[in-house]
């Protein structure tokens, strides 16, 4: 038998593929919107949104966003059972 | 009784503390390095947490980061962008990481890299571009931590004993604890940092404006290039607009970077599980957000207190200028310290660790006991926090010069982990020779401004350099054995 450690991927179903497909996606994608060319589109100080420059209110919106998509990965993870030591949290 | 005692006492007490938590939290661990370095690989997910955070709560956020805010404006929110995607990376290969190093026994980074291409050479390359990267970073929160003191007695501890007092009660913990200690640190300074950074980002913007939005109005209405300060890519260090390319390029650099800083690397075997690894990774953003409240402390001194040299030294300016109680005063002194410590600790940790296993045992030593090794550790330790100390309080040098080289030599080790896990044709001389290539272009780029195109940070280019090299070279030199290759690379 073969006990090679094994990655995670080589398991995986179709479906499971396409949502880690569309997180890295997601990722890039907000790498890129925080650089030339996409972020000067943002890169504003009015109008004042939460009190903080549009520019800022923007990333910080970014960092709320992503923090959100992490999460429902890590459960949707959890609950489909391709995490390793889920009962140990 | 005088306000400066006050302010003294405060931060004394918050060192013992730190102190006592640092010595009492090494009882558990086991006596192997194993135990010492990665904690025998059983921490959860509270101190993972933490850890990690102290990454963003370094001398630096706390007193560059109101100072770029002050004095760069808009350039500033680039700190806070890397730091949205800097960690991501590890959600994806961290378990296959932690996987290989619970079952091939590794403890750093290089130990990884070492094994899956074969080389004692690439090990001891990689301990000394790491070395490189950190000696400047530590020297940085060293540098820290002597002003703070210096600031807190009103020059009664000079910096240099004020910097001596600090990391000797860092050394005797982590001497004593090893990984344990500077989990524990961490998460006792990380509450409190967390505490004093969004109660002092919310409360000077409303004592001084009335409030946030106020702040940011009056700034716009009566602040000479308003509109430059508060809009991306905001001004580069001589008061000028920063260009694009340079403030794009430093996200991309702190971004690709921050997930390879080899102490923190280090940390993904220390994890318990692959859920509290992934956990630790998507709470991240909790610590983060954290800059924001840092940086309006910055952006409160810009009509309040303008001129003020160095910019770093706004937040104390402000804080002086108030009239708090020494209390108070004393309590953002400590938290300033544990901001430099919670940084400093994991560096020298981690850099006595590294020179020992990957530098020193792998070129000389094969036949390390396991008792000896730990006991290199430790004083390789006291060694490194010595060499920083002397850059930080004795050699006129000016440091800084090696810190803008650090992201940039820290970025080149990116390839060679694209190489372990996605490139199975990669050779050893491929990934070495582009590792040397990349850091020469880096120095090249760094001491030869006008090579610069845009802006550009000299990583950057280092980074294209060494991925053309390692391809080439490694498509000319012999493959790897199949056998070998295949229980790294991705399929």
């Amino acid at each position: 038998m073969d006990t090679r450690p094994r990655l995670q991927s080589s398991k995986l179903s179709a479906p499971q593929r396409r949502v880690y497909a569309a997180a890295t996606i997601y990722f890039v994608v907000v790498f890129a919107a925080m650089m030339w060319p996409i972020y000067p589109w943002f890169a504003r100080a009015r109008p004042l949104l939460l009190g903080m420059p549009f520019g800022l209110f923007y990333l910080a919106a970014l960092v709320v966003v992503s923090f959100g998509v992490a999460l429902a990965l890590f459960v949707w993870e959890l609950r489909s059972g391709v995490i390793a030591g889920a009962d140990e949290r | 009784m005088e306000s400066w005692v006050v302010v003294s006492a405060v931060t004394m007490g918050y060192l013992l503390l730190s102190l006592a938590v640092g010595l009492a939290s090494g009882r558990g661990s086991s006596k192997t390095t194993e135990g010492y370095v990665a904690g025998d690989r059983s921490l959860g997910f509270l101190v993972m947490y933490f850890i990690m955070g102290a990454s963003i709560f370094s001398a630096f956020a706390f007193l560059g980061g109101p100072g770029w805010a002050y004095s760069r404006g808009a350039a500033a929110f680039y700190i806070l962008s890397y730091g949205t995607v800097g960690l991501i990376p590890w959600y994806f290969f961290g378990p296959r990481v932690a996987r290989l190093g619970r079952q091939r026994g590794y403890v750093t980074q290089a130990e990884l890299f070492a094994d899956r291409f074969q080389s004692r050479w690439l090990s001891a390359i990689l301990a000394l571009i790491s070395l490189l990267a950190f000696l400047p970073y530590l020297t940085l929160q060293m540098q820290g931590a002597g002003y703070v003191f210096e600031v807190v007695t009103e020059g009664r501890v000079p910096a240099w004993l004020g910097a001596a007092i600090a990391y000797g009660v860092v050394l005797i913990y982590v001497y004593g604890s090893g990984v344990m200690g500077v989990g524990w640190t961490n998460t006792f300074q990380g509450v409190f940092m967390m505490v004093l950074a969004w109660g002092l980002g919310l409360y000077l913007p409303w004592r001084l404006y009335g409030g946030v939005g106020a702040m940011f109005e009056a700034i716009l209405e009566r602040a000479p290039r308003a509109t430059e300060m508060l809009a991306a890519p905001g001004l580069d260090a001589a008061g000028n607009p920063w260009t694009w390319g340079g403030y794009s390029s430093a996200i991309a650099v702190s971004a690709i970077g921050f997930s390879l800083w080899p102490h923190y690397f280090m940390k993904i075997y220390t994890a318990r599980s692959e859920a509290v690894l992934k956990k630790t990774i998507v709470f991240y953003p909790t610590f983060q957000i954290f800059l924001i409240p840092i940086m309006f402390i910055g952006f409160a001194g810009i009509l309040a207190h303008p001129g003020v040299t160095p910019a770093d030294a706004i937040l104390p300016t402000i804080l002086m200028s108030m009239q708090l109680p020494a209390f108070v005063v004393g309590l953002f002194c400590a938290g300033a310290l544990a901001a430099s410590m919670s940084t400093g600790d994991a560096i020298v940790h981690a850099a006595g660790s590294i020179m020992i296993r990957d530098f020193y045992r792998a070129l000389f030593r094969p036949s390390l006991t396991d008792a000896q090794e730990t006991q290199l550790i430790r004083i390789v330790v006291i060694l490194i926090a010595a060499v920083a100390y002397y850059f930080a309080v004795v050699s006129e040098m000016s440091i800084v010069l090696l810190l803008l080289l650090s992201y940039g030599f820290l970025v080149q080790i990116a390839p060679v982990l694209l190489a372990t896990f996605f490139w199975a044709r990669a050779t050893a001389p491929g990934v070495i020779a582009g590792l040397l290539t990349g850091v020469a272009v880096v120095v090249l780029f760094d001491r030869v401004p006008s090579l610069q195109w845009q802006g550009i940070q000299p990583g950057i280019f280092g980074l294209v350099a060494n991925l053309v090299v390692l391809v080439f070279v490694s498509l000319a030199t012999k493959p790897m054995a199949e056998e070998h290759v295949r229980d790294f690379v991705v399929t």
